[in-house]
């Protein structure tokens, strides 16, 4: 799966770059958002604002990567679409996710 | 540039003409040299929806701008028939179009068979819902209708050795010129799956619906254009695809065909109609079928609200959603769904919004018709809608407490939920639970659902019930299927009875009026004249059409009573053939209507309906003077040339059965007369025509039901007090309408006289054989006769779907005409 990162301070921005966040990539962004987390890594944005489709093993994905850190660190969401926004509510993540409109935005909400 | 000659039309015509020809060669890629009437018909349609299109975006803008309420008509059904006609008449295109045509060598009536019907229904709930659209549309009322695209439609049926058999209606391998595609506003629905429990941020409760699957919901739109074209509104229909064409990880592993299985199972959801009229449970793919077609009706009808409106607390203001029978009352649970789980709204709120927005139909008074899912196929399909609807039965049920606090047998009557080793969902109780209306299809039936079915529930909510007796529309089922007729009609006293039935008062002068006696049965003459020539092509049975033309055309089911209707048949014949009785007047009868394809005994019956014709018709001693004949594959258009055909009406059901029948309306609409019990809207009926333009015969419901709880019906004392029945029941038992198929009916004598008869064919006998006998009498006096067929013309008007939805709407969903 192609995954792009970014540091900034303490946060760290990772963005999938594939259009569909699917069986066929969950695997791996698990694998990689693991590794990330065994380096000491604890807070970060996840920017979905390239995807515009998750399926349920994409949401459950996001899930296992919150309960990863264990109550130490936070993930928050951004750049979400209508689409994947709808999915969110209707599986009620909205309501454990703090989901902002842009990166930007969520490096805010952190620093605040 | 086109090749056909040069015109000499103008205006509307030349142009429907030219569109013709244009669509012809640009749309379908012809040369008008190969002229196949098939193409012609297509390109017909064409021209016409380019019509449609101009009023639907007219109409929408219309709603738009006045920010009218809506009203959602949820529907697993919808037996729209052939469009063609019904369109160009409603637009005032038929006569231009039939100019237009004819200038090109064509007729268009004989294109219009070339048309497929539209079969996404089973029968009267589904008619029912094509009639309210174009009642809607007529009345300019934001009315739209959403359904499933079914890829296969309801069967076609074929008579192979007097069996019913059954062939896929592949209707959409044709050219759907009807349809609109709207891909873009595709939706997507989440199914199956589990619940987590989790917390959110603040600690509180958070159910979280996970490991669903994904199904695309595509819709298309069918316009539904009113009577006089001012108003187009549409019928939005969806299919199911797979979110992903196919699973790419199995197709990297080399495996193509389990790669597709994924797409395979999303498409089955809207591959096909299930053809019961009265149940269809336990069935996994049903379930999922109503729950798409909910959630893409909601996901829609939300998203069109919000592209206008702030917030969820004026939605019952701008939107009604009237769910016709139980099939889609997990609209109850998914509104909940989406106004608490993503509008985050709290529950009492959601609730309120819920309940003022929803309200419910009713159609059927057989216990065992009214719906219900297994616990645990919901908790596996749905889990997140069970857990609402347990939520939703709860706080129910504690209301219930408090009105009634030491009465848990009422608890256990009214709980959505039925306890038993095999927990079920009651949808009827949800629909009721979850709306501000309940609903009733004719007087009677509306009585009986509050004394008999229901009556907790009226008890305690007497206010959400009401009637609504159904309707038909004019404007297929007379002025289309019947031109010739509502010629005579219009140019006796002028053409506003199209739109205001009850207009058809004015007739009843002219009912003893030797003259217009005279053109009304020439009219019904030439119809008889053209069925007969269908029945010959159809079945090679060769009927005079100067005989009685007595139809029983329904779908075929016990209550119905198809059966009592060949009894009498048979008792005639012996009479006839044993002791030289002739019929008072010579009879064709004309069986029409399909059989559930699971359903054994109904499939019974139209093989014995068979067999007796074929005896009959061919017995040297009956002189022809009693024909039988069924005709296979009733569909709608078929409707609309049998119906005009009909002298008398067979509308037979067990009193207290049928909640109200349509058919019933059509024939007497179209002069029939109507031989019936008091039963649905033949009550209704009675009173608007009289008791003496209607022949009623039979046990009332209220008898029936004191000899149900009596248990005092014995049908052997009827079979062993009566030569007459003893000789029809032996004859069945005997073979002697089964001769090469020794035993086969066998089981009609043990159901009727050994045991229960459990819908009194045998107590209503002698009383039918006698309203047999007045009617043919009358038909032996044409003055008489043609009195009466135009008295119930004239009389009918209370039956127009334009007075029932007029109702619906003024009493249940407060929408206006938008003109």
């Amino acid at each position: 799966m192609r995954l792009a990162y970014e540091k900034r301070g303490r946060v760290l921005i990772v963005k999938p770059l594939e259009k569909r966040m699917d069986l066929s990539i969950t695997d791996d962004f698990k694998k990689q958002m693991e590794a990330f987390i065994k380096e000491g890594q604890a807070l970060f944005v996840l920017d979905l604002s390239e995807v515009d489709f998750v399926d349920s093993s994409g949401v459950g994905a996001i899930i296992a990567c919150l309960r990863m850190l264990g109550g130490n660190g936070d993930l928050v969401i951004a750049g979400v679409c209508e689409k994947v926004m709808n999915l969110f509510k209707l599986t009620r993540m909205d309501r454990v996710f703090q989901i902002f409109s842009s990166s930007d935005e969520a490096l805010t909400g952190f620093h605040s | 540039m086109n090749d056909a000659p040069l015109s000499k039309l103008t205006g509307e015509t030349a142009a429907l003409q030219a569109s013709i020809l244009h669509h012809f060669r640009y749309s379908l890629g012809h040369e008008w040299q190969s002229q196949n009437p098939g193409d012609i018909a297509l390109a017909v349609s064409l021209a016409v929806r380019d019509r449609l299109v101009d009023g639907l975006l007219e109409t929408e803008k219309r709603y738009r701008e006045t920010d009218a309420k809506r009203l959602y008509y949820l529907s697993m059904e919808f037996l729209i028939g052939r469009s063609l006609g019904n369109n160009l008449y409603n637009l005032g295109l038929f006569r231009s179009c039939g100019d237009a045509l004819q200038e090109l060598g064509f007729d268009l009536e004989e294109l219009r068979e070339h048309e497929w019907d539209a079969a996404l229904g089973n029968g009267g709930l589904g008619r029912l819902a094509a009639c309210f659209l174009d009642s809607l549309a007529s009345l300019d009322m934001p009315g739209f209708g959403y359904g499933i695209n079914y890829e296969f439609g309801l069967f076609k049926q074929e008579i192979d050795n007097g069996y019913q058999r059954e062939k896929p209606d592949s209707w959409l391998a044709e050219l759907m010129p009807w349809e609109i595609g709207r891909a873009d506003e595709a939706c997507i629905i989440p199914v199956y799956g589990r619940i987590e429990h989790d917390r959110d941020r603040l600690g509180n409760y958070n159910p979280m619906w996970l490991d669903w699957k994904v199904i695309v919901g595509v819709p298309v739109d069918m316009p539904i254009v009113g009577y006089g074209g001012r108003t187009v509104n549409y019928l939005r229909l969806y299919s199911a695809r797979s979110s992903t064409e196919f699973d790419i990880h199995i197709f990297n592993e080399g495996d193509y065909f389990r790669a597709l299985d994924q797409k395979i199972e999303s498409e089955k959801i809207s591959k096909i109609l299930y053809p019961s009229d009265t149940l269809e449970m336990g069935r996994e793919l049903r379930l999922v079928q109503e729950y798409f077609l909910v959630a893409c009706a909601l996901r829609d009808i939300v998203r069109r609200y919000e592209e206008n409106h702030r917030g969820m607390e004026a939605f019952p203001e701008k939107v009604a959603i009237q769910l016709n029978d139980t099939h889609p009352a997990l609209t109850v649970s998914e509104l909940m769904r989406i106004l608490v789980d993503e509008q985050a709204l709290s529950w009492e709120q959601a609730w309120s919004i819920t309940t003022r927005t929803l309200s419910y139909t009713n159609h059927t008074l057989l216990p065992e018709a009214l719906e219900k899912w297994p616990v645990n196929l919901l908790e596996v399909v749905l889990p997140r809608h069970l857990q609402i609807i347990y939520e939703i039965n709860r706080r129910f049920l504690q209301q219930v407490v408090e009105v009634w606090p030491d009465d848990p047998d009422r608890l256990r009557r009214m709980s959505l939920i039925e306890e038993c080793d095999n927990k079920q969902v009651r949808m009827a109780h949800l629909a009721v639970v979850g709306s501000h209306s309940t609903n009733g299809v004719a007087a009677l039936h509306t009585e009986l659902l509050k004394k008999n079915i229901i009556p907790d529930f009226y008890e305690l909510w007497p206010e959400r019930f009401n009637n609504k007796t159904n309707g038909i529309t004019p404007r297929r089922w007379l002025l289309k299927c019947n031109p010739m007729l509502a010629g005579l009609i219009s140019d006796t006293i002028g053409e506003s009875w199209i739109t205001d039935l009850g207009k058809l008062r004015l007739l009843e002068p002219y009912a003893a009026d030797a003259g217009f006696q005279d053109a009304f049965m020439r009219i019904k003459q030439v119809n008889k004249e053209r069925m007969a020539a269908i029945i010959n092509e159809k079945v090679r049975v060769k009927v005079d059409p100067h005989s009685m033309f007595d139809i029983q055309a329904k779908r075929i089911h016990e209550y119905k009573r198809q059966l009592l209707n060949v009894l009498h048949i048979i008792h005639e014949y012996f009479c006839l053939v044993e002791d030289q009785i002739e019929p008072e007047a010579p009879k064709t009868y004309l069986f029409a209507g399909k059989a559930a394809p699971g359903y054994w005994a109904a499939k019974q019956i139209i093989k014995l309906v068979n067999n007796v014709g074929a005896v009959i018709n061919h017995d040297s001693r009956v002189r022809d003077l009693i024909k039988v004949v069924f005709i296979p594959d009733y569909r709608v258009s078929l409707a609309e040339k049998i119906i005009p055909a009909a002298d008398l009406s067979e509308q037979i059901s067990t009193a207290g059965k049928e909640a109200s029948g349509t058919g019933n309306m059509k024939f007497a609409l179209n002069g029939a007369l109507t031989i019936g019990t008091l039963d649905g809207a033949n009550i209704e009926i009675l009173e608007e025509v009289g008791e003496q333009n209607i022949f009623i015969f039979g046990l009332r419901a209220e008898e029936i039901q004191t000899m149900q709880m009596e248990n005092s019906c014995h049908p052997r004392e009827h079979y062993l007090h009566s030569p007459a029945i003893q000789r029809v029941m032996d004859a069945l038992r005997n073979d002697r309408f089964s001769e090469n198929e020794p035993g086969l009916f066998k089981w009609l004598f043990d159901k009727l006289v050994e045991q229960e008869d459990e819908y009194f064919h045998l107590a209503d006998f002698h009383s039918y054989v006698h309203a047999q006998e007045k009617a043919s009498r009358e038909y032996r006096k044409p003055g008489n006769w043609a009195e009466k067929a135009v008295l119930n013309v004239a009389r009918i008007g209370k039956f127009s779907s334009d007075r029932t939805i007029m109702q619906y709407a003024g009493e249940i969903w407060d929408l206006k005409s938008i003109r």
